[in-house]
C-alpha cells in the first residue's frame, strides 16, 4: 500500500508562510494499493482540493473513488465541495463515514455544505453518481482482498478509526482522539462524588483504551493525532478531543507498531516548531522494536 | 377495540415514549448547562426509567452496532463521551407528547417514578447484600428501575380502561397484572416485553420486565436479578413506596426469598435507606415533595 498525504492539519485551515513546508490543508489522506486501480481517500478536508486536481491531470478515463469520512467535523469535510470530480458526469463516488445520532443522515451532514446559503452549485445539481453510506463498528471485506475494520475512538462525537489490511501489510488512523479518561471525579469531597461510579469509570476507561491498543496491534503504519504537546495538553487542552504528541507515540509503542505518523497539527503550529519536535522525537534513543517516528507532511508519500 | 388494534396502538406509542413530567426539566438544564458534570448527567439519566432504558437502547441497537454491548450508564458516558450522551439525551426528551401533568391518567406519573426509583434502589441494596460485584450493580438497579415500564403505554393510551383495571384489581383483590390480562388480553410485562424487544435493551432487563409476575417460568441463568426485583417489587408495594397500580401485591414464595438468602428483616433495615435515595433525588430534581 501507498499513502500520500494532501492535508495534515486540523481544526482549520492554516496557510502562510509559517506552515508552507509542513503544509496548511486539513485532513486528506489518499490511500492506494499495489496491482489495483483503486482509490481510497480518507477525509474530505480541504487537501482534498489538490487530490481531486491530481486525480483529473492523471487519469484519462471516468473516476472511481471511495472516500472514508473519520468524522463530520468541518475540517474533515470542508474541502467536498472543491473535490472537482464530483462536478463530473462519468465520476462514481462512495462517501463512507460514522453514523449519527441526529436527525440528519450522511448525505445530508456532508452534501448540505452544497446548498444556496453556502454555495453557487447545490448537491442535486452535481454531474457525478454519489452514493452515501453509514458505517458503525465492524469489518468490511472486499473481493479484492482489502479488508477494513472500524473502531469509534475518544472525540467531541462519533469518529471512526480505520484500519486497512491487504496483501500483508496494516495501515491505521487513529484521529480525531484523545485518551478515555474517566470523568468521574475521584476527589471525595467533590459533590456527586460516588465511589461504585469512580472505580467503573476507571474500568470502562482501562477497557476502553486497551481496546484501542488492539485495534492498532501491529500495524505497519498508525497516523495519530498529535495536535498538542503534552504541556499544552495538560494545561487545559485535556477534554478538546486531541491528543498530545507524547500519547500518540506512547500508543505506538504500546501497540506494536513499526511506525508512527504524528498528524493533525494544531493551526497555530509553525514550520520551525514542527521541525524543533521532530528532530527532538527522532533524536530520542528508542529501545529495539519501538516504532519509527515521524511527522506528517503535506505531500509526504509513504510505502507499507 | 381488539387486541390488534390496542397492540398497533401500543407499538406506535413505544416509539415515541418521552421521560416522566418528575425529570424532564431537569434533564434540559442539564443538557443545555455547558457546566454540567458527568455525575449530573449519569444521575439525570438514572432518576428516569424512560430515559434510561432509551439512552440504553440507542446506544446498543444494532443501528450504532458497537461490538461490546453496553449494560451500565457510566461505561456509555465513558466510551461515547458526554457530549454524545447529552445530545442523545436531548433527542429522546421529546416534549409535549405527554401532555400536561393535569391531563387525566389513572396511574399519576409523579407516584410511579417514586415506585420505580425505590424499586431500582431496592434491588440494588439487594445485590449488594448478596456480595453481587460491584460492577453489576448498576444493573440491578437498573433493571429495578425498568420493571414497571410496560404501565406507561396503558396508562397513557388506555387511560380510562386502566383506570377500570386498576379499579378492579382493587374490588376484586387481583394482583394488578392479572386484571390487565383479563381487561385487555394482554399485561404490563407482555407490554413490557414490546418495549425491551424493540429497544433491544439485553437479556437482564427483558427478562426482567416479563418475568417478575411469573416467577415459576424463570430458567436458571439469570434468576438472581429477576427474584431480587420481583422481591424488592413485593416489598416496595407493601409499604406504600410510591404507587404503580397494584393494590394486591403478590407475596414472594418462601423458597425465593431463602434462595437469595434475603430476609423481610433484611428489607425493613433498608427501609429508610430507599426513602433517602428518593429524598435526595427529590432535591436534585427540585420537585416539591
Amino acid at each position: 500500500m501507498q499513502v500520500r498525504f494532501w492535508g495534515v492539519r486540523g481544526s482549520v485551515a492554516s496557510p502562510g508562510r509559517d506552515t508552507v513546508v509542513y503544509g496548511g490543508n486539513t485532513a486528506c489522506l489518499e490511500l492506494r494499493l499495489n496491482g489495483s486501480d483503486r482509490v481510497i481517500i480518507i477525509d474530505a478536508g480541504s487537501g482534498i482540493r489538490g487530490l481531486g486536481a491530481h486525480l483529473i491531470r492523471s487519469r484519462s478515463g471516468p473516476i472511481e473513488a471511495e472516500i472514508f469520512l473519520t468524522h463530520t467535523h468541518w475540517d474533515h469535510i470542508m474541502g467536498f465541495p472543491f473535490f472537482d470530480p464530483i462536478y463530473r458526469p462519468n465520476t462514481r463516488l462512495k462517501v463512507y463515514g460514522p453514523i449519527t445520532y441526529e436527525d440528519d443522515t450522511l448525505d445530508r451532514i456532508v452534501g448540505d455544505q452544497l446548498s444556496y446559503r453556502y454555495f453557487p452549485v447545490r448537491h442535486s445539481e452535481l454531474s457525478a453518481a454519489i452514493s452515501y453510506h453509514q458505517l458503525r463498528e465492524g469489518e468490511m471485506r472486499f473481493s479484492d482482498g482489502l479488508r477494513i475494520k472500524t473502531k469509534y475512538l475518544n472525540h467531541s462525537l462519533l469518529c471512526l478509526g480505520y484500519r486497512f489490511e491487504f496483501d500483508g501489510k496494516v495501515l491505521c488512523t487513529g484521529y480525531d482522539t484523545e485518551p478515555f479518561q474517566n470523568v468521574f471525579s475521584d476527589d471525595p469531597d467533590s459533590p456527586g462524588y460516588d465511589p461504585v461510579v469512580c472505580e467503573e469509570g476507571a474500568q470502562a476507561v482501562a477497557d476502553a483504551n486497551a481496546a484501542l491498543l488492539a485495534f492498532f496491534a501491529g500495524a505497519d503504519l498508525l497516523i495519530h493525532d498529535a495536535q498538542y504537546t503534552l504541556s499544552e495538553y495538560s494545561g487545559g487542552k485535556s477534554g478538546w478531543g486531541h491528543s498530545p504528541m507524547e500519547h500518540a507515540i506512547a500508543t505506538a509503542q504500546a501497540a506494536g507498531v513499526k511506525k508512527v505518523v504524528l498528524f493533525h497539527h494544531d493551526p497555530d503550529r509553525r514550520d520551525d516548531e514542527l521541525q524543533a519536535l521532530e528532530d527532538r522525537f527522532r533524536a530520542v534513543r528508542q529501545p529495539p522494536g519501538a516504532p519509527e517516528i515521524l511527522v506528517a507532511r503535506e505531500g509526504m508519500l509513504l510505502k507499507v | 377495540m381488539t387486541p390488534e388494534e390496542r397492540l398497533a396502538i401500543i407499538q406506535r406509542y413505544i416509539a415515541k415514549m418521552p421521560p416522566l413530567p418528575a425529570t424532564v426539566t431537569k434533564v434540559l438544564a442539564i443538557c443545555n448547562d455547558p457546566n454540567a458534570t458527568p455525575a449530573d448527567l449519569n444521575k439525570i439519566i438514572s432518576l428516569d426509567p424512560v430515559l434510561m432504558g432509551k439512552v440504553l437502547r440507542l446506544i446498543n441497537s444494532a443501528y450504532y452496532g458497537l461490538v461490546q454491548e453496553i449494560t451500565s450508564l457510566v461505561r456509555a458516558i465513558i466510551m461515547l463521551g458526554i457530549n454524545t450522551v447529552k445530545n442523545l439525551v436531548l433527542s429522546t426528551a421529546v416534549l409535549g407528547t405527554l401532555g400536561n401533568r393535569r391531563d387525566f391518567q389513572a396511574l399519576n406519573m409523579d407516584d410511579f417514578w417514586r415506585h420505580s426509583l425505590s424499586v431500582g434502589v431496592a434491588s440494588k441494596l439487594i445485590a449488594r447484600k448478596r456480595g453481587a460485584p460491584r460492577n453489576r450493580l448498576e444493573e440491578y438497579f437498573i433493571a429495578g428501575l425498568l420493571h414497571d415500564l410496560g404501565k406507561i403505554p396503558l396508562n397513557n393510551r388506555f387511560s380510562k380502561d386502566y383506570e377500570e383495571v386498576i379499579h378492579r384489581s382493587r374490588s376484586e383483590g387481583l394482583p394488578l397484572f392479572a386484571a390487565e390480562k383479563a381487561f385487555f388480553g394482554i399485561d404490563h410485562a407482555d407490554v413490557g416485553r414490546l418495549i425491551t424487544d424493540n429497544w433491544q435493551l439485553g437479556a437482564d432487563i427483558s427478562d426482567t420486565l416479563f418475568f417478575h409476575h411469573a416467577l415459576e417460568g424463570v430458567e436458571s441463568s439469570n434468576s438472581e436479578i429477576i427474584f431480587s426485583v420481583a422481591l424488592a417489587n413485593y416489598y416496595v408495594n407493601v409499604k406504600g413506596l410510591g404507587f404503580s397500580g397494584n393494590c394486591c401485591p403478590q407475596r414472594v414464595a418462601d423458597e425465593i426469598l431463602s434462595g437469595l438468602d434475603i430476609t423481610l428483616d433484611y428489607l425493613d433495615s433498608v427501609e429508610q435507606e430507599v426513602k433517602s435515595e428518593i429524598d435526595r433525588a427529590l432535591v436534585f430534581l427540585r420537585v416539591a415533595g
